[in-house]
């Protein structure tokens, strides 16, 4: 058999489910493009909870402020923010519901979240196999409380999910990293962590200063929302965007190159 | 189709209504036994198939082979236990050359239960499995409905009543294999001379760690019929000839062919 | 029908049935399942050493009464469904089983005749009891009995229960309350057989008649 011309070579990009013969999935990695160029969203694991935050850019000034929600609930204990596709988003949160609800059909009782996140991981995968589908536009951060504790999770449009302390993704990404090593995440509670949460977003926003953006934070911690995922009160964001504005301030002198 | 077909139900029963009754199955009313020894388990059967009051036959086989060293008694209706261990002991090979495993008497008594229990009894098969495999003897026993038990030793068919009246006060724990084929075939005795629906011979299967199976078909014959006193044959020309006719119903016609000018297409 | 007591008329003709006496007890240490070992076709005692404490998992096991071929199948399909779970998400609790009994047994109660106490120990919870009757509910319980013995000694065991006993103390409580429904039902019978549940995993006792008849 005969492998075929050099100058073949580019339909390899055009295939889904075939490998380049370098071992690679361009459409993953397209994919993958997709979602660094997405508002950054962020998520912190703390000794009590998730706090979970994202940068929503503002396109149209018509917009009603505060009324256009982008972190959604996949189950009354889990949460999720992504970066990337919003459509994408939105239908994986779909698949994540589902199975929160099959999960409690069959046990009767909510669903783990490693369970879930395996289950999403798999389902996520799935979409790199076939020539009839694209690979998920999103990475997704999924936080929720169970009977276990905490988790934060992030799953990549590869179907590959990892368990962090402090995740971020989207543009910032970088900026929000770097900021979240600083924080001594173990040991945070969640009501300090929406402040920092706030902190690192507008630190985030810092290389897209040229649009308008809308901080959205929410939480799921035992003593305010009862192991419940749910939009931090309107006074907290009100004091943690103070803070992050107070902070943001004091470092403009200090202010750090950032790569894109 | 798999399965049963309910497709002539509305038709038995306007033939039903009409006078016409149902045709009864073949039921071996049996007695069948299975009991452990030390080193092995052995399996027994009467040989006598009953239609209601008739004997249909004297001598028929209630041991079946599920593998080579998984056996299995039946009773019940006898299509069923015929059939359901034909298909079993097929599933069981198919699985055995997937697996590279020789069969396990566990495997075939979960894929026996599971099929009786799909079909809630009306697959009338009523079976005592025994047999050697790689982890050791094994005795079980099944109802048609899917249930299943476990025991030192089983009886089961119209006749198990007489055969565990001589199980229960014979059996002891650390029998021989000679002790234990005494135990099973005077249990089966039992039945036969006790029992209506069993009688004629015994039939006996001896499955023995590290050994092959052996099926001891009429293992005991007693009911042999005694000869008579006297022949009661008619001897040839007892009756008288009147007339004698012979006709010739076919021509026959004959023609010689040479092979060799024969032309065969190449 | 109550849900207690298992209705005989109710099975198929010629079908195995499981007229039991079965309980499950909490106590200090985890959780004790008992059982008598009769089962019977219509007059005739099948199996006069049956074993109807089933494991399901490491340390769950399930107390079966009404048909026997129900019984196992579901059993059957609870193991199944345990052991995927335990690939899947890890150790499963008693109350994960115990749901899966209670699915099977409200999803199909057209066709089943089953009445099953699922007891276990686990980390979180040590040791539970669920009672899931005929009809396919499920109740959290100190202590649950079933089967057709059971009706003898509700008055029993109401009086002496008590939360937190020691294993000898559960264990008799447990034989003479067996002791006795097995005295009064005719369905019940032979020996008394207990599956002992706790940190220390699973202990297997068995009661002959001559024991416990005296206790």
């Amino acid at each position: 058999m005969m492998l075929p011309p050099l100058s073949f070579l580019p339909i390899f990009i055009d295939f889904n489910c075939i490998f380049s013969p370098d071992g690679r999935n361009f459409q993953v990695e397209y994919a993958t493009k997709a979602v660094e160029n997405g508002g950054t969203s962020i998520g912190i694991k703390c000794k009590d909870g998730i706090v979970l935050a994202v940068e929503k850019v503002v396109n149209s000034k018509l917009l009603v402020p505060g009324k256009n929600k982008k972190i959604q609930t996949i189950d009354r204990h889990v949460g999720v923010c992504y970066s990337g596709l919003i459509p994408d988003g939105r239908h994986l949160v779909n698949r994540g519901r589902d199975e929160a609800q099959s999960y409690k059909s069959l046990y009767k009782e909510p669903i783990l979240v490693p369970s879930l996140i395996d289950r999403l991981g798999i389902y996520v995968q799935n979409y790199t196999c076939y020539n009839s589908v694209r690979p998920f536009g999103v990475s997704a951060i999924v936080g929720g409380i169970d009977d276990n504790g905490p988790h934060l999770y992030m799953i990549e449009p590869s179907g590959v999910y990892w368990g962090y302390n402090g995740a971020a993704t989207g543009k910032g990404r970088q900026a929000a990293k770097s900021e979240l090593e600083k924080l001594d995440l173990p040991n945070l509670t969640t009501r300090e962590a929406v402040k920092e949460a706030a902190k690192i977003i507008y630190a985030a926003h810092e290389s897209n200063k040229d649009k308008d953006f809308e901080l959205e934070i929410s939480w799921i911690n035992y003593e305010d929302t009862k192991g419940r995922h749910e939009s931090i009160p309107e006074e907290l964001l009100k004091e943690a965007i103070e803070y992050a504005a107070a902070q943001s301030d004091e470092e403009e002198s200090s202010d750090e190159e950032m790569e894109e | 189709m798999v399965g049963l077909s309910f497709d002539n139900y509305q038709r038995n029963q306007y033939l039903a209504a009409k006078g016409v009754g149902v045709p009864k199955a073949t039921s071996t009313g049996t007695t069948i036994v299975g009991c452990k020894f030390n080193g092995g388990v052995i399996i027994a059967a009467d040989t006598r198939a009953t239609a209601g009051p008739i004997v249909a036959d004297k001598n028929c086989e209630k041991l079946h082979r599920l593998s080579p060293t998984i056996w299995c008694a039946g009773a019940g209706t006898a299509a069923d236990t015929e059939m359901v261990t034909q298909l079993i002991s097929s599933n069981l090979e198919l699985h055995s050359m997937s697996a590279n495993r020789s069969p396990r008497v566990v495997t075939a008594l979960t894929m026996l239960k599971q099929h009786l229990y799909k079909y809630q009894g009306h697959i009338g098969a009523y079976l005592i499995v025994a047999g050697i495999d790689p982890t050791g003897a094994h005795l079980f026993s099944i109802h048609a409905h899917g249930s299943t038990d476990v025991g030192f030793y089983q009886s089961l068919g119209s006749g198990s009543l007489a055969a565990m009246a001589v199980l229960e006060s014979n059996w002891r724990d650390g029998l021989t294999k000679e002790e234990a084929i005494k135990l099973c075939s005077d249990a089966i005795e039992a039945g036969i001379w006790n029992d209506l629906g069993s009688g004629s011979n015994v039939d006996v299967c001896v499955m023995e760690i590290g050994k092959d199976a052996q099926l001891y078909r009429n293992y005991l014959t007693p009911n042999t019929r005694a000869q008579k006193s006297k022949s009661y044959k008619f001897p040839r020309g007892s009756t008288a000839i009147l007339k004698e006719d012979i006709y010739k119903l076919v021509d026959v016609e004959e023609e010689v062919v040479n092979l060799d000018t024969m032309q065969v297409d190449a | 029908m109550n849900g207690i007591t298992v209705d005989i008329e109710h099975l198929k003709k010629g079908e195995v049935s499981l007229g039991t006496s079965i309980m499950a007890v909490t106590f200090k240490d985890g959780v004790i399942l008992g059982a008598d070992s009769r089962t019977t076709t219509g007059a005739y005692i099948a199996n006069r050493v049956t074993d109807k404490l089933t494991q399901v998992h490491d340390t769950i096991f399930c107390c079966r009464s009404g048909s026997a071929a129900d019984t196992q199948a579901i059993t059957d399909v609870v193991r199944y469904h345990l052991q995927m779970y335990t690939a899947q998400n890890g150790k499963p609790t008693t109350k994960i089983a115990a749901s899966l009994f209670q699915e099977l047994c409200y999803t199909n109660k057209d066709h089943l005749t089953a009445g099953i106490i699922c007891a276990g120990y686990d980390e979180k919870k040590k040791g539970s009891v669920y009672s899931i009757p005929i009809g396919g509910s499920i109740h959290q319980q100190d202590y649950a009995i079933a089967g057709s013995g059971s009706t003898f000694i509700y008055g029993y065991c109401n009086k002496n229960f008590k939360k937190n006993m020691t294993k000898d103390e559960t264990v008799n409580f447990i034989k003479t309350s067996l002791s006795q429904a097995i005295k009064w039902d005719g369905s019940s019978g032979g020996v008394i057989r207990l599956v002992i549940l706790t940190k220390d995993g699973i202990e297997r006792l068995i009661f002959y008649p001559d024991e416990y008849q005296e206790a």
